[in-house]
C-alpha cells in the first residue's frame, strides 16, 4: 500500500543529545501503528518529526509526497494542515470558544469550508453531539479528548497522529477513546499513528514499534500484551534486547 | 513559604508590578513633596539676628481643619516695641517695617520675597546685617543697600512714591535700608489708619538666655493676641504673604491627588492579578498539595512585596526629581516663588513607601481572593468569570458619574464645574470595575453576528478571544478607557471653564488697556490721576478676602478668595453686567456680589486679607461671576487691608499714553485685558495639567509594560494554534487584530464616559453641547492609545515565526 509518511535515516539533535538516531520508517495507508519505548527514548520527537511539526537536523521527513525538510514553516503549517491531524495527552483545547468552534479551528485556519456531514457523523460517533455548544471546561477529560479527535479528523486528513491520548484518562474513558481510534482505522480506513505507554493500548493497533535511545529497534505485528509488557520490562532493565 | 513564592513567581508578571511601584512611588514622592512644601517652604530668613518674632496673628483657625492664611500684613502698635524692651531677657527690640521699594535706574539684583516688601527702616539693620562702609542715611533721600556705590544718585520707587536718593552707606543684608523716619513716612505708618503702627517687633536674646525660654516670658507677658516664633517659624512671621502663597501648593497636588492616588492603586492591582492569573495553574496544584487558602493568598503577598520592595528606592529618588521639575513648573507660572525653595525631607519618600506597601498588600490580597478560595479540581483551564457584585458596584459608579455630569444644568457658578470634574473619575473607576463584563457582553455580541463569522480564522480568533478571555482583555481597555477619559475630561473641562470666563471677562473689559508695574509690585501713586487727566480710568486692587459658605458646594467653614477691588470710577468703564445696584456706591465697607450669591442691600462678613473683619453693605450685583468671581470688594476697602496699600492695576480707555508712561519708570501697558480670576486659574489649570500628563504617561507605559508581558506569556496558547495550523502570519494577524479591537474598545469606552460631563459642562458654561477646545485631543488620544497598543503588541508578535 501506498505510504502516507515516510522517514528516511531521520536523526534529531538536541546539542550534543540524539533524541532520533537514523530512523527510517514508512506508515502504509490505513494502518494503526503503535510506538512505545522508555521515557526519553525518542517517540514525542519522532512523532513531531514525522508530522512535520518539528524540523529534523538531518535525514528526509516526506508526507504526501513533499519533502518536509526543505518547506518555510508556514509552507509546512500549510501541508500539515491538509495530511495530518493532531491529538495530544493534555486535550489543547482552546478555553476561550465553544467545542464546536474548538473542533472546526483548524478548517477555519485553513480557510476551508467544513463538510457539516463529515462533521456531524464525527460529532455523532463520538457521543458530544449535545455539548458541541459548551465551552470545553465544561466537558470530562474523555469528552475533550474526543472533542480532540474529531477535531484532528475534522479536515480528512490522511494521518492522525496521537502523543500519548489516553495518558490522563482513567481506564473506561480511555478504552473509549482507543475503542473510537481503532473504529475510525477499520470503518473509515484512516490511518494513525500513536505513542503510547500502556501495552493494552497498543495491542488495538495494527502493529507497534519499540523504541530505545533514538532508534526503533523492534517491529512487533498484533503482539500479545504479555509480550510486549516482558519486553518494555527487559528494555527499561537495560539489558540487550536482541 | 518565602522561598516556594519566590520560587513560583513568574518574572514577568513581577516585572510588571516593579513598574507600577516604580511609577507610583515617584508620583507620591513628587506629590508629597509639594504638599510637605505647602507646610514648610520658607522664604530664607531677613532678620537673621532675632530669635524671638512678635507679630499679629496671620491666620484664622477654622475648627477641624488647617487655619486660613492671611497674605496681607497685619501690623502690631508701635507701642509694643517699649513693652517688649522692658520684658527681662530682651537684649534688644526693634520695630520692623517692610514697604514696596525698588530701584529704577539701572539693573538691580532681585530682592529675596520680591519688591513688595524690600524697603525697610535703618534700625531693622542692627538684626539683619552690618554696616560695611558709608554712614548711616539721616535725611529723607538718603537710602543705604548692599549692590551700589557710596555716593550714588539712584531713582528709587519706594512705597509708591518715586524720588531719586544717594546712597550713603553699604551693608551687607538685602533690601533697601532707609532712615526710620523716611521709612515710617513710606510705610505709611504716619497718617491713616496704620499711623505709629510697626509690622512686628524683632527681638534679641540677652546673653546666656535661650530663645524658647524668651518666648515663654514674653507669652507670659503679652498673652495670646500675638504670635511669638522662634526658630524656623521666624521666617513665617517675618513673610505671611509667603506663608498664604505655599498654601497653594497644598490645593494644586489635592485636586489631582485623589486621581493619581486611584491610578497607581489601579496600575499595582492590574499588575497583581496578571501575576497571579499567569500562575493559576501552580496557585491549583499548590492548593491541590494541600495549601489553605490563606496559603495561598500569603504565597501571592510575599510575591508582590517583593518585587514592590526593590522599586521602592528608585522609585522615591525619581520622585524628588519630578518634584523638583514641578518645582519648575510653579515658579514659572507664579505659584512658588523662586527664592522659596521646595523643601526635600525624607517624609514623602517614607509616606509614599508605606502607602504603596499598604497599596500592594491590600490589591494582592483582592486579587488572589478568588484565586485562593477557588475549588481544588476546576482552576486549571477556567478562566475566571467577573464577579456579579464587581459588574453592579461599576455600573452605578458609571450611573452616579451620569447624575454629577448634571450639576451644570442646575447652578452655573464655577462651584458646578465640579459635578463634571469629579464624574470622569468616578466613571472611570467605574469601568474598571465593569469592564470584564462589558468587554464580554460586547466582543460576546459581535462574535455571534453573521458578519463574525464569515470573517477569516485570525480575525475570528481574535474576536472570540476577546470574548473568552473578558478579563484579561478587560484590564488593558479598562487602562486606555482611563487615559482617554481623564485626558479628555480634565484638559476640556479647564478649556471649558477658561473659555467661558474670558467670554464673560472679554465683553467686560473691552475697549479698555490695562496698565501694571509688576516690579514695583504696584501702581506708583499720582500715575492714576495723570493718566485720569488724559482718558477715563479705574484703580484697581486684588487681595484676598475670607468669608464664609457663599455658593453651592461652596467650603462649609471659611473659605479665603482672590478678590478685586474696584471703585466708583470703574462705572463705566468695567462692565461687570450689573442686575441692580450701581458701581458708584463702591466705597468704604462696600461690596458687589454675583447675582446668584446675594440681593442689594444685604449684609455680608467679611474677613479682609489682614485679619480685619468687615461687616459690608452689598450695593450692587452683577452677572459676569464666572470673570470676576462670587465678589467685588470697595477698592478702599481693599487698599486699606493689603501689605502695600498700592493698586495693582489701572484700566483705561486706550490714548496717547506714551509720553506720560515715559515718564513713569517700569510701568507697562497691555492690551490684552483678562479677567481677574484668569492668572490664579490658568496657573492651577496648568500645574493640573503638567500632572495629569505625568499620570497619564504613567498610565500608558504601566498598560504597554502589561500588553507586552500578557502577551508574551500566551506562548503555550500559540504553540497549540500553532500545531492545529496556524501559520506565524495567521498568529500575528490574530494578535494585531486583536490589539485592534483593544484601542478600539478603549477609545470608545473613554470618549464616551468623557462625552457626557463634558457635553453638560458646554450646555452650563457656553450655552451649546460641545466643550471647548482643542477637539483635536478626540482623535489625538485615540491615536496614542492606538500607538501604544500597537507598539506593545507588535513588540512581541515580531517574535513568532
Ligand atoms: N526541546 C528539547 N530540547 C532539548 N532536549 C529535548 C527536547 N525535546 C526532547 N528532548 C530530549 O530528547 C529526548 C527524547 O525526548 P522525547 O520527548 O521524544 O521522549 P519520549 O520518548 O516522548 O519520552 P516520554 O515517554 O517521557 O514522553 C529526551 O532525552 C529529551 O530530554
Ligand atoms: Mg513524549
Amino acid at each position: 500500500m501506498r505510504p502516507v509518511v515516510t522517514l528516511d535515516r531521520v536523526t534529531k539533535r538536541y546539542g550534543d543529545l540524539v533524541a532520533l538516531d537514523e530512523v527510517t520508517l514508512a506508515v502504509p495507508q490505513g494502518r494503526f501503528v503503535a510506538v512505545m519505548g522508555p521515557s526519553g527514548s525518542g517517540k514525542s520527537t519522532l512523532l513531531h518529526c514525522a508530522a512535520a511539526l518539528d524540523r529534523p537536523t538531518s535525514g528526509t521527513v516526506k508526507m504526501g509526497g513533499t519533502d518536509v525538510g526543505r518547506l518555510s514553516e508556514t509552507k509546512r503549517t500549510v501541508l500539515r494542515r491538509k495530511h495530518a491531524g493532531f491529538v495530544f495527552q493534555s486535550y489543547n483545547l482552546l478555553p476561550a470558544i465553544s467545542v464546536q468552534d474548538n473542533i472546526t479551528l483548524p478548517l477555519r485556519l485553513a480557510g476551508v469550508r467544513p463538510d457539516r456531514e463529515w462533521l456531524d457523523e464525527l460529532v455523532h460517533r463520538v457521543g458530544l453531539r449535545d455539548r458541541l455548544h459548551h465551552k470545553p471546561a465544561a466537558l470530562s477529560g474523555g469528552q475533550q479528548q474526543r472533542a480532540a479527535i474529531v477535531r484532528a479528523l475534522a479536515a480528512r486528513p490522511d494521518v492522525v497522529f496521537a502523543d500519548e491520548p489516553t495518558g490522563a484518562l482513567d481506564l473506561r474513558s480511555a478504552g473509549q477513546v482507543l475503542d473510537l481510534l481503532r473504529e475510525l482505522v477499520d470503518e473509515l480506513g484512516q490511518t494513525v499513528v500513536m505513542v503510547t505507554h500502556d501495552p493494552a493500548a497498543a495491542t488495538r493497533a495494527h502493529e507497534t514499534l519499540v523504541m530505545a535511545d533514538g532508534r526503533v529497534i523492534d517491529v512487533l505485528d498484533a503482539p500479545a500484551p504479555e509480550e510486549l509488557a516482558v519486553r518494555l520490562t527487559r528494555l527499561a532493565g537495560g539489558e540487550p534486547v536482541r | 513559604m518565602i522561598r516556594i513564592a519566590l520560587a513560583m513567581a513568574r518574572i514577568g508578571g513581577l516585572v510588571v508590578v516593579f513598574v507600577a511601584v516604580l511609577g507610583g512611588m515617584a508620583l507620591l514622592t513628587a506629590t508629597g513633596v509639594i504638599v510637605d512644601s505647602g507646610f514648610r517652604s520658607q522664604l530664607p530668613l531677613r532678620l537673621v539676628q532675632a530669635e524671638v518674632m512678635v507679630s499679629a496673628r496671620q491666620s484664622i483657625p477654622v475648627k477641624e481643619d488647617l487655619p486660613v492664611a492671611l497674605p496681607e500684613r497685619a501690623p502690631v502698635p508701635g507701642s509694643l516695641v517699649g513693652v517688649v524692651r522692658e520684658v527681662p531677657g530682651v537684649a534688644a527690640a526693634v520695630g520692623d517695617l517692610s514697604f514696596p521699594a525698588a530701584v529704577v535706574s539701572g539693573t538691580s539684583p532681585p530682592v529675596p520675597g520680591g519688591p513688595a516688601t524690600a524697603g525697610h527702616g535703618w534700625s531693622s539693620l542692627s538684626l539683619s546685617g552690618r554696616l560695611t562702609a558709608g554712614r548711616v542715611p539721616r535725611g529723607q533721600d538718603e537710602i543705604s543697600l548692599r549692590d551700589g556705590r557710596l555716593g550714588e544718585r539712584l531713582r528709587v520707587v519706594a512705597g509708591g512714591r518715586p524720588a531719586t536718593y544717594r546712597v550713603t552707606a553699604l551693608v551687607d543684608a538685602p533690601g533697601l535700608y532707609f532712615s526710620d523716619a523716611a521709612a515710617a513716612t513710606l510705610a505709611g505708618r504716619t497718617s491713616g489708619g496704620r499711623a505709629g503702627t510697626v509690622d512686628l517687633v524683632a527681638v534679641r536674646a540677652a546673653a546666656g538666655v535661650s530663645p524658647d525660654e524668651l518666648a515663654r516670658t514674653l507669652r507670659q507677658r503679652l498673652g495670646d493676641r500675638y504670635e511669638i516664633a522662634t526658630g524656623r517659624y521666624r521666617s513665617d512671621a517675618e513673610s505671611p504673604g509667603a506663608v498664604a502663597g505655599r498654601g497653594l501648593l497644598l490645593v494644586l497636588p489635592g485636586s489631582i491627588g485623589g486621581v493619581s492616588l486611584m491610578i497607581v492603586g489601579f496600575v499595582v492591582g492590574g499588575g497583581l492579578s496578571l501575576s497571579i492569573n499567569r500562575q493559576r495553574r501552580e496557585l491549583a496544584l499548590l492548593r491541590a498539595a494541600g495549601a489553605t487558602p490563606r496559603q495561598v493568598r500569603r504565597v501571592v503577598a510575599v510575591q508582590g512585596l517583593a518585587a514592590a520592595a526593590p522599586a521602592l528606592a528608585p522609585g522615591a529618588a525619581l520622585g524628588y526629581f519630578l518634584a523638583a521639575r514641578l518645582g519648575d513648573l510653579l515658579v514659572g507660572i507664579g505659584a512658588l516663588r523662586a527664592d522659596q525653595p521646595l523643601v526635600y525631607g525624607p517624609l514623602p519618600a517614607i509616606a509614599a513607601a508605606l502607602l504603596l506597601l499598604g497599596v500592594v498588600r491590600v490589591a494582592s490580597w483582592a486579587a488572589s481572593l478568588r484565586v485562593s478560595r477557588m475549588p481544588v479540581v476546576s482552576g486549571v483551564a477556567d478562566l475566571g468569570e467577573p464577579s456579579p457584585f464587581r459588574t453592579n458596584a461599576g455600573l452605578l459608579l458609571i450611573l452616579a458619574s451620569l447624575v454629577l455630569s448634571g450639576a451644570p444644568l442646575a447652578v452655573r457658578t464655577e462651584a458646578a464645574a465640579i459635578g463634571p470634574a469629579t464624574a470622569a473619575p468616578l466613571a472611570v473607576i467605574g469601568l474598571a470595575l465593569a469592564g470584564p463584563r462589558l468587554v464580554q457582553r460586547a466582543a460576546g455580541a459581535l462574535a455571534r453576528s453573521r458578519f463574525v463569522a464569515r470573517l477569516s480564522g485570525p480575525c475570528w480568533l481574535a474576536v472570540h478571544n476577546t470574548h473568552g478571555h473578558a478579563l484579561r482583555t478587560a484590564g488593558a481597555v479598562a487602562a486606555l478607557g482611563m487615559v482617554v477619559t481623564l485626558g479628555l475630561s480634565v484638559t476640556l473641562t479647564q478649556t471649558t471653564l477658561a473659555e467661558a470666563r474670558s467670554a464673560q471677562a472679554a465683553p467686560a473689559m473691552r475697549g479698555l488697556v490695562t496698565i501694571t508695574a509688576p516690579s514695583l509690585s504696584g501702581i506708583p501713586r499720582g500715575l492714576l490721576e495723570e493718566v485720569r487727566e488724559l482718558t477715563p480710568a479705574a484703580g484697581m486692587v486684588t487681595t484676598t478676602v475670607v468669608t464664609g459658605p457663599l455658593a453651592f458646594a461652596d467650603n462649609p467653614r471659611l473659605t479665603a478668595r482672590p478678590v478685586l477691588g474696584l471703585g466708583p470710577d470703574a462705572e463705566g468703564l468695567v462692565d461687570l453686567d450689573l442686575v441692580d445696584g450701581a458701581l458708584s456706591r463702591l466705597t468704604g465697607a462696600a461690596v458687589a456680589l454675583d447675582e446668584q450669591v446675594g440681593r442689594v442691600g444685604e449684609r455680608l462678613d467679611v474677613i479682609m486679607g489682614d485679619g480685619a473683619r468687615v461687616e459690608a453693605t452689598v450695593v450692587a450685583t452683577y452677572r459676569r461671576g464666572l470673570a470676576f468671581g462670587p465678589i467685588v470688594v470697595s477698592r478702599d476697602l481693599a487698599a486699606a487691608h493689603t501689605t502695600t496699600g498700592l493698586d495693582s492695576a489701572i484700566m483705561a480707555r486706550p490714548a496717547a499714553l506714551a509720553p506720560l508712561l515715559a515718564r513713569w519708570p517700569a510701568v507697562e501697558v497691555t492690551g490684552a485685558t483678562q479677567g481677574p480670576q484668569a492668572g490664579v486659574a490658568s496657573g492651577q489649570a496648568l500645574v493640573n495639567l503638567a500632572v495629569l500628563a505625568v499620570l497619564l504617561a504613567y498610565l500608558l507605559v504601566a498598560v504597554a509594560n502589561r500588553l507586552v508581558a500578557t502577551t508574551t506569556a500566551r506562548r503555550d496558547e500559540l504553540d497549540v494554534l500553532r500545531r492545529l495550523g496556524a501559520t506565524p502570519r495567521q498568529l500575528r494577524r490574530m494578535i494585531r487584530w486583536e490589539a485592534v479591537l483593544i484601542a478600539a474598545g478603549a477609545s470608545g469606552a473613554g470618549i464616551v464616559l468623557a462625552a457626557v460631563p463634558l457635553v453638560m459642562l458646554g450646555i452650563g458654561f457656553l450655552s451649546r453641547p460641545v466643550p471647548a477646545g482643542p477637539l483635536w485631543l478626540v482623535p489625538g488620544s485615540v491615536l496614542v492609545v492606538g500607538l501604544v497598543v500597537w507598539l506593545a503588541v507588535e513588540l512581541p508578535a515580531r517574535r513568532i515565526r
